[in-house]
């Protein structure tokens, strides 16, 4: 087990003990990473300081449910998307943009889509991916961000999502078709000619 | 489609399948050395994984221009105050409605320790001893008084009163007057 690993389950069995301390030394430990994943999901500081915020009170209210077979930062990164999923339910946004189930339906062909331009900013091109990001039902959102934004490996979003590795590969795949198809939908200046 | 080409689209489709995961890092060496090789030889699977590394390039420019949130100054002390205090998820911000009380977790009792803080018995027990005190020295000064319920001038009060044999006779005030006349009358 990693050193960062270890650490954290000593702080958690502090805290399970009362101390408030190692709770508030998981909760720095942690803070940014779940600002940085939350802010995939809203771009309103205020609501993601609120969502980050329920995310750490479930997390210490279900402290004693955490049985250790993952690690426990794949499992406050669990609370955590769901945690902003309902937040977007709650604010009027469905999980799923279209009735058709993501699963099933194949991508269809569409042009090929060009690396980012050079003369584009990154502030640009993040905006763009965003408002992307923004059009994708929430079950192909979360899949892309956990792996290009939060960099996780398959197993540890199988874990987070409790799907299989097979499951992700396939939900990756479609997620990333669509993400091609709706960016050269809202832009198709960067298809390729 | 000609069987001879069976095998290429059969090695095609399988690699396609594979690319993603080979972009992403997941395949192992057992894995991706077939793959690599194939590429090399099949420009049309060249030019899907060349599409995929362009959507990877989109994503890695927008991962370094994504507007970063950071936590505000005490978050995390705020965070753990509302922990502590059992302020149930999706309340309010703030800490003024940390008095919500909600379930617990279920945490194991802390050694030695008890859980009835002492401070605030000592505090009310302290509040009561005064006001009975208080209430006592009055009813005592109540049953020290003379008829009528007020004290006067001169009156001696009995729990103060000295013994007669120490009670010296008090000068008077009108006997530094006469002296000066008498020495004026002389002169």
């Amino acid at each position: 087990m990693e050193p960062a690993a270890r650490e954290d389950l000593s702080l958690v069995d502090e805290t399970l003990e009362g101390n408030q301390l190692s709770f508030q030394l998981l909760v720095e430990r942690y803070q940014g990473r779940l600002f940085g994943l939350v802010r995939h999901y809203t771009r309103n500081a205020a609501q993601a300081e609120d969502i980050v915020q329920d995310t750490f009170l479930k997390a210490y209210r279900r402290l004693d449910t955490f049985q250790r077979q993952s690690s426990f930062s794949t499992w406050l990164y669990r609370i955590a998307v769901n945690t902003a999923l309902d937040f977007l339910k709650r604010s009027g946004r469905s999980p799923v943009l279209s009735v058709e189930d993501p699963e099933l339906i194949r991508p269809t062909p569409s042009p090929g889509l060009g690396a980012p331009d050079a003369r584009l900013h990154q502030e640009e091109v993040a905006r763009i991916t965003h408002e992307v990001l923004d059009e994708l039902p929430e079950i192909f959102r979360t899949v892309l961000v956990l792996r290009e934004f939060e960099e996780m490996s398959y197993q540890d979003m199988a874990d987070l999502l409790g799907i299989s590795i097979g499951t992700i590969e396939s939900r990756l795949f479609r997620a990333r078709a669509r993400f091609k198809d709706t960016l050269l939908r809202l832009h198709p200046e960067f298809g390729n000619s | 489609m000609s069987r001879e080409d069976e095998p290429v689209n059969h090695h095609c489709e399988n690699a396609r399948s594979l690319v993603p995961s080979y972009l992403d890092g997941e395949l192992s060496e057992e894995q991706a050395g077939p793959l690599r090789n194939h590429l090399l030889a099949c420009p049309s699977c060249r030019e899907v994984a060349k599409e995929g590394k362009n959507l990877g390039r989109w994503f890695s420019k927008a991962r370094a221009g994504a507007p970063v949130l950071v936590a505000p100054p005490g978050f995390a002390a705020r965070v753990t105050q509302l922990a502590f205090a059992g302020v149930a998820p999706g309340a309010a911000v703030s800490p003024e409605t940390a008095a919500e009380t909600d379930r617990a977790p279920r945490l194991a009792p802390v050694r030695g320790t008890r859980s009835r803080p002492l401070l605030p018995f000592l505090l009310a027990f302290t509040a009561v001893a005064a006001t009975a005190l208080f209430f006592l020295a009055l009813a005592v000064r109540q049953r020290a008084l003379p008829p009528g319920g007020s004290i006067e001038a001169g009156t001696r009060v009995p729990w103060v009163q000295p013994d007669d044999s120490e009670v010296r006779p008090e000068p008077s005030l009108e006997e530094p007057d006469e002296e000066p006349e008498e020495a004026s009358r002389d002169q």
